[in-house]
């Protein structure tokens, strides 16, 4: 190939930056207003981690283009379907959703974008495209970095054949609408590349998973632990005076009480909390059946009878 | 995705149990213990880190809303907010450890939202007068002061890593400087409002005189008034803020 030889016209290589900076810009924002509805810490971390090196990336895009006689930091989608794809890559809202908000940004998204910043390094020419080429590497080696961690953050939060199975079926339908759009440049989707591998991106994964980690046993004194136990019990049993004995004031189980946690039936409790409030302890357990599941949260005191809950607040029963 | 989020909706793992802060304060109060801690012993400390902790989780999340709620703002302002996400998430990885330094564990304090209440403003310009120069000069101030304590303590893990966070804060508290005044050019009562909110979080966080002019050792938070003028407050600011601490209400 001769050397001047070139892909893209001016107006081309900047309609690109545009397309990229669309779902970038997009993507940094997104991740931004998703933290707040994450749960997991290793997910809120990760995406807390990306929004920053995202926005370098639409910003050093946005800056190139008045350097290809096009307005700065403008962001356009290719077409219809690509603004399709982002809102459905937006959709999931709710905390139990973070496997996929995850995948679509860690299966789907980042990897599109890394083929297709590859494929356009690739074909952009060396000898006049070097302030192009330049950007498009640095944003490839953040987002291989990115789809590493994100990887290893996934793993961990898709234990079972059920999350996974989930988590392959939202990439399933997000890659189809990216396919029906054409990738967002609408011009044909490039090229897969293998999974990145980056050290350092899954380094930094494994410890927001570390931290994420609960206290292996929670540190109830063991009066107290046997006190939780056996309102868990009574609990499980629907034994409204098993529960009433462990009460400072039998009147705290009542029917409010009663009736949140009337709609299901449950099998186990454990321990899922336990905070310091002064000398009291909060202790938040959660009860399990097979379809559904609640939390309640008692505050626990000692006295000269024992460790007694002087406060309950029960979350109502939900599906499992 | 709903704009903006109520403090009922933040998500969290389990292991964290959230309540009014009032509540909280009150259920010690009963108990005969001070409503907040007082940095004297490890465990106060403890306590007080995990607080801190918290915050700086919601601190991520507020930067992050800011990111997505306001796409019309300036995109350099859109820039300094995804920056101040980052450095949020650092903060919170920081405290994190610094909870595991203490010996201490998620969720052992319960969490307050009272920060994230005050972190909704639904203009961008009352946002960050809210957050960044009340919520953040409020964090300069407890953080100088945890600064303070730790080497008087000699513990040099927590000095060091919260003093990286302090200036990290001060840069925060710059930008709202910034992004209050350029927000707000040419419109005088835009700008008059934002100051309004910031200056009811600034007297909500006076604490009914927590929050005082005074030595890091006799007053349980502590004004940083060096680190306030290094993120753009005024000598007038910092003045009308003390006054302020000495006619809040007791808590």
């Amino acid at each position: 190939m001769y050397p001047l030889d070139g892909t893209y016209s001016v107006e081309h290589s900047a309609r690109l930056l545009r397309h990229y900076r669309y779902a970038v810009e997009r993507m940094m924002r997104v991740m931004g207003g998703w933290l707040a509805l994450t749960p997991e810490v290793s997910a809120k971390l990760l995406m807390g981690r990306h929004v920053w090196d995202n926005a370098q990336h639409a910003d050093a895009l946005g800056r190139r283009l008045p350097e290809l006689r096009a307005r700065a930091q403008e962001s356009t989608p290719a077409n219809e379907g690509v603004v399709a794809f982002m809102d459905a890559l937006e959709s999931p809202e709710t905390p139990e959703r973070t496997v996929e908000r995850l995948v679509g940004l860690y299966r789907v998204l980042k990897p599109h974008v890394l083929a297709a910043y590859e494929t356009h390094l690739h074909d952009a020419n060396a000898v006049y495209e070097p302030p192009t080429r330049r950007i498009l590497a640095r944003c490839a080696e953040d987002e291989r970095r990115h789809i590493a961690a994100g990887e290893r953050v996934l793993a961990h939060l898709t234990p079972t054949p059920e999350s996974r199975a989930r988590a392959a079926a939202w990439q399933t339908r997000l890659e189809s609408l990216l396919a029906a759009a054409g990738g967002v440049t609408g011009a044909g989707m490039p090229p897969g590349t293998a999974r990145p591998s980056s050290p350092e991106g899954e380094a930094e994964a494994e410890e927001f998973i570390r931290l994420e980690t609960r206290p292996p046993c929670w540190p109830l004194p063991e009066p107290l632990r046997a006190a939780v136990q056996g309102m868990g019990d009574a609990l499980v049993a629907r034994d409204g005076g098993g529960v009433r004995c462990w009460l400072a004031d039998p009147l705290l189980w009542n029917e409010t009480a009663e009736s949140a946690l009337a709609a299901g039936r449950f099998t186990s409790h454990a321990v899922v909390a336990v905070a310091r409030i002064g000398r009291q302890l909060l202790v938040k357990i959660r009860l399990e059946g097979p379809s559904v599941s609640a939390t309640l949260a008692a505050r626990w005191a000692g006295g000269p009878e024992g460790w007694r809950a002087h406060a309950l607040d029960v979350a109502p029963a939900r599906s499992a | 995705m709903e704009r903006p989020i109520a403090y009922d909706k933040l998500a969290r793992e389990e292991r964290f149990v959230r309540m009014r802060a009032r509540d909280v304060a009150q259920i010690k109060i009963d108990q005969g213990e001070p409503p907040f801690p007082d940095l004297s012993t490890r465990e106060s400390i403890k306590e007080r880190v995990h607080g801190i902790m918290v915050g700086e989780m919601q601190a991520m999340e507020g930067a992050g809303r800011s990111v997505y709620d306001f796409p019309d703002a300036p995109w350099e302002f859109t820039l300094d907010m995804a920056r101040q996400v980052w450095d949020e998430s650092r903060h919170l990885e920081i405290y994190l450890r610094l909870l595991e330094h203490l010996d201490g564990y998620v969720g052992e304090y319960p969490e307050t939202t009272i920060l994230w209440r005050c972190a909704c403003a639904e203009d961008a310009a009352a946002r960050v007068a809210g957050v960044n120069r009340g919520l953040e000069g409020l964090a300069c101030d407890v953080f100088n002061q945890l600064v303070h304590i730790a080497r008087r303590m000699g513990d040099p893990i927590l000095e060091r890593a919260v003093d990286f966070v302090l200036a990290d804060e001060i840069t925060h508290v710059r930008m709202g400087s910034k992004w209050l005044t350029r927000l707000t050019e040419g419109d005088p009562e835009r700008r008059r409002q934002a100051i309004a909110f910031q200056e009811t979080i600034d007297e909500r966080f006076n604490l009914g005189g927590v929050r005082q002019d005074g030595d890091h050792e006799q007053v349980l938070i502590s004004i940083a008034t060096e680190a306030r003028q290094l993120g753009g407050f005024t000598d007038e600011e910092i003045q009308r803020l003390i006054k302020t601490t000495q006619r809040s209400q007791v808590y």
